[in-house]
């Protein structure tokens, strides 16, 4: 097990050399100027173009480019997010934890109601939880997320005034900023209750929610139909007839007997589909509800061709991808005694 | 029983999060009071004033946290009123020379910095020798240097080419009084300085590996990147606001009340500028009470409309101009937006807009009033040259070309002696992706010339903007779609660039006229207002019969705010930028 692990993390520098070759050849599609316009935002400041293409050294040979950029980040280095405003490390380190925590609540949620639901629907095909079942799978995943996320935030916030959009509301974020709340984690929610703030915790909450909920919508579509159809073949297999055969209640059935076992594709596909699904998830749900996460950040660097940002938001996805793979077949091993991983 | 205490749970936390909300609306109590909310779409690029050249971080910068000797005077573009000078000069009080190449500015005493230091001369010279010699790629130091100096920037292809003499030169400390000795006169600048020369202090610069204003080491400072800078994302002014703290995370500024302002402390004790992209997040902020404004982009307007405890404050005239430009000596190379390059129906050739006739006709082709409809939605005006209402030397009296087809078709049948009516012509219209008003200008432009003449055919096609920037700038566009704000407000900085054949719009267009390079260099250096205006009369008359650009609009604007926002007036040159030394929430 731990060679597989070790080998599959070696492999992860050779996939972020790739992407970001990848990245930066991409970006050699368009010309210097339109890569610099990063910097113009006037008519009257192209004058400076020239020095400005010579400054970030856009004029130089792709792979003049990339080695001073791997040079860079050799020491350290990811460069200066120009839409962040700080370095692309630090945008990183800023941005994802507010992703992270709501990833967390989003996939908790996910989990419980997707494998929940999954489980009803199979169990009662054609049965009103299982029409139930898929018509919020099919709307979930036609449904567009911004159309949902508004939606949400039209009538939660909009019409109630229940959960406002942004991360904290102004006198929770000013307490945070004062320097009597210490961020141990980043998560909002995790370092009020380290720092015993309730109040800053059910204020965090609050705001949490409609980001949460329509992630949770998106997303729980996947599972359920993966969770439905593993289901479905699990209950027709021989070792779950003979133990309803044996006269064992069905709820025991299928708890134990079934359920556990057609979870295991499940936790194969679903943490891939999730995981990706996710992260394009919270692009527009960040947008939507204002909330500072990494996705936001993404999406605008990539709309102002702020390369640095782009590449290190590259990078750090493609790390993503490599660690949730290899977590998921860790997962799969883990639940299924006869895998083996070599 | 199971399920009972589940849903007991749900409700008891659905209900505890929903704890503490409500909307505003009309005669609901005033939420924050003392703290102001403004929404926005940008973030500060940089809070250097002596790099920062765009509106967010503006708003943030000037006058709120960094002040200027002086600062237009309320709604007055014209009129200035002293801030860290103790006078405004003129000639009445023999603070501006004679010959209008000395400024005299007197220092206001007792004044302190945000960290308590006292303000000094030697602080002013300092920071206006920062402002030109940090000279940023695409700063704003130009502003400073052309009239001080000669000079529109410290390098060339490059290199640093000015000594520190030369700016050294141009400003002095004279006991109480700093100096302004211009390169040659002048009459905008005053009007410059009012919103461009930003004091910090020289100590807290050079304490925290700023320029610490020594003759020799200015150039390793010269041309930073914008994070380089300790003033990046620091600030020490002498303004009614502090900074608290700029989270570029959650894209927000905090600006605390200057309780030791050196005048009346401002009303408002907290100061929230948030970026939030999406429109319907801010309104609904808005709606809320969460925000006390925000930014609406026109098209928008209609959604806050006849919103509880929302006021729209409507039609103010900015300083803005859209115009369409004609590039009279198109670069053919490699240019397909030309088509073949020959007035053979099937291009156009390199000198096409050269013809007044042509020019004139695409002016009567356009639908003026289908424009401001459509593009503003009826809130701006079209103008009569490049010389905006509201400034000195606008001259109403200056016809507008009207729509007219019939008025078009005869001077396409004039047009290079008729032969562009009987050939036809091709070619293409840019604008810059994003920006709809300038893709409806161009729209119609189009539509309504293709249908005079089937042998007329025009392309519409959108660029990234600094593509356009770029295509323009190298003569290669033929007839495009820009705008223009000022950087300050007098008529020489629309003559200028719309006239001169060194102005940015003029040479971008190729467009030289030598009578009209005379006229702006004569207004320019005067310090006689009247004998200004009429020379800037004479320029608009000028523009209205060559015609370089076609004018589209001068579009108004408006401001969506909580009716609980008191003390707001407007100055066209904080755009939708507030002052908030002035506003308060009762």
């Amino acid at each position: 097990m731990t060679t597989f692990i070790l080998r599959r993390l070696l492999l992860l520098p050779f996939v972020a050399l790739g992407v970001t070759m990848l990245v930066f050849a991409l970006l050699q599609f368009l010309t210097p100027a339109m890569r610099a316009s990063l910097y113009i935002t006037d008519p009257k400041q192209f004058s400076a173009l020239p020095d400005i293409i010579r400054k970030y050294h856009l004029d130089q040979p792709v792979y003049v480019q990339y080695w001073d950029w791997v040079r860079q980040v050799w020491h350290g280095d990811l460069g200066w997010s120009q839409t962040a405003r700080e370095p692309v490390l630090d945008a990183i380190r800023g941005y994802f934890p507010a992703t992270f925590e709501l990833g967390l609540y989003s996939f908790a949620f996910i989990l419980v109601i997707g494998i929940w639901l999954g489980t009803a629907s199979a169990v009662h095909k054609d049965r009103l939880i299982d029409h139930i079942s898929r018509f919020t799978s099919i709307s979930g995943a036609s449904l567009p997320t911004f159309v949902w996320a508004l939606l949400l935030l039209m009538i939660f916030y909009g019409h109630f005034g229940w959960f406002p959009p942004g991360r904290l509301s102004l006198d929770a974020d000013l307490f945070v900023r004062s320097g009597h709340f210490h961020p141990y984690t980043g998560l909002i929610t995790i370092d009020a209750l380290l720092n015993g703030r309730w109040w800053i915790f059910w204020d965090a909450l609050r705001h949490l929610v409609l980001p949460v909920l329509t992630l949770t919508y998106f997303l729980t579509a996947v599972l359920v139909r993966i969770t439905r159809s593993s289901m479905l073949e699990t209950l027709r297999t021989d070792y779950v007839r003979t133990a309803q055969a044996k006269g064992l209640d069905q709820r025991v059935v299928v708890d134990k007997h079934a359920r556990r076992n057609a979870l295991i594709p499940v936790i194969t596909l679903a943490s891939y589909l999730l995981f990706v699904n996710l992260l394009a998830g919270v692009v527009i749900t960040e947008t939507v509800f204002n909330y500072p996460g990494i996705g936001r950040w993404g999406v605008g660097a990539s709309q102002q061709l702020d390369i640095a940002a782009v590449t290190g938001f590259a990078l750090l996805l493609a790390s993503l991808v490599v660690v949730g793979n290899l977590l998921s077949d860790i997962l799969y091993a883990f639940f299924d005694p006869r895998i083996r991983l070599q | 029983m199971r399920q009972r205490v589940l849903a007991f749970i749900t409700v008891f936390v659905l209900g505890s999060l929903s704890l503490g909300t409500g909307a505003s609306g009309a005669g609901a109590p005033v939420k924050n009071p003392d703290t102001f909310v403004r929404l926005t779409i940008g973030d500060p690029e940089s809070l250097d004033p002596a790099s920062d050249y765009e509106t967010a971080g503006q708003e943030i910068i000037w006058p709120n946290v960094y002040e200027t000797l002086i600062l237009y005077n309320g709604t007055a573009i014209d009129k200035f009123m002293p801030l860290l000078a103790s006078e405004v000069p003129s000639l009445a009080n023999h603070l501006i020379s004679a010959d209008g190449l000395t400024y005299s500015f007197p220092i206001r005493q007792g004044v302190k910095f945000h960290d308590g230091t006292t303000l000094t001369p030697e602080d002013v010279r300092y920071s206006i020798l920062r402002f030109m010699l940090q000279d940023r790629d695409g700063g704003p130091s130009s502003l400073l240097l052309t009239p001080l100096t000669g000079k529109d920037s410290t390098r060339d292809n490059g290199k640093i080419t000015m000594t520190y003499a030369e700016a050294a030169k141009s400003v002095t400390v004279q006991g109480n009084n700093v100096v302004f000795h211009l390169a040659h006169p002048f009459g905008a600048f005053l009007s410059i300085l009012a919103a461009w020369s930003l004091v910090m202090p020289k100590a807290w610069a050079a304490a925290h590996g700023d320029w610490d204003g020594g003759a020799t080491t200015w150039q390793k400072f010269n041309n930073p990147k914008v994070e380089e800078r300790y003033a990046f994302d620091h600030m020490n002014g002498t303004g009614p606001f502090k900074l608290d703290s700029w989270d570029r995370q959650a894209k927000q500024v905090v600006l605390v009340r200057n309780d030791n302002y050196w005048r009346k402390p401002a009303r408002l004790a907290r100061v929230v500028i948030r970026t939030v992209g999406e429109f319907t997040t801010r309104r609904l902020q808005l709606q809320q009470g969460d925000a006390d404004y925000i930014t609406v982009a026109r098209p928008d307007q209609s959604k806050v409309e006849g919103m509880a405890g929302v006021t729209i404050r409507d039609g103010y005239p900015t300083l803005i101009i859209d115009y369409l430009s004609f590039t009279f000596k198109i670069d053919p190379t490699g240019n397909p937006d030309i088509g073949s390059g020959q007035l053979d129906g099937n291009g156009i050739p390199p000198d096409f807009f050269t013809d007044i006739h042509v020019r004139r006709a695409f002016a009567y082709a356009f639908d003026y009033g289908t424009f401001l409809r459509d593009g503003w939605r009826g809130k701006a005006t079209q103008p009569n040259g490049p010389i905006p209402q509201g400034m000195a030397g606008y001259d109403p009296s200056i016809p507008k070309y009207t729509f007219n087809k019939e008025k078009a078709t005869a001077e396409f049948k004039e047009a290079w002696g008729g032969k562009v009516w009987s050939t036809g012509f091709k070619f293409t219209i840019t604008y810059n992706t994003g920006n709809v008003a300038r893709q409806i200008a161009s729209q119609i432009i189009k539509e309504s010339v293709e249908s005079l003449n089937p042998k007329f055919k025009i392309d519409v096609r959108n660029l990234q903007f600094s593509s356009f920037l770029a295509l323009t700038t190298a003569h290669k566009g033929t007839m495009f779609a820009l705008g223009w704000a000022p950087d300050y407000p007098d008529p020489d900085d629309y003559a200028r660039p719309f006239l001169a054949s060194t102005g940015d719009i003029a040479k971008r267009g190729a467009y030289s006229n030598s009578e009209a390079d005379k006229l702006v260099d004569e207004a320019g250096v005067s310090v006689d207002p009247a004998k200004r205006v009429a020379i800037y009369k004479r320029l608009s008359k000028l523009a209205y019969d060559d015609l370089p650009q076609i004018y589209l609009d001068q579009r108004t604007q408006f401001y969506v705010m909580q009716s609980w926002v008191h003390g707001f007036y407007y100055n066209p040159i904080f755009s939708d930028n507030l002052y908030y030394y002035v506003i308060s929430k009762e």
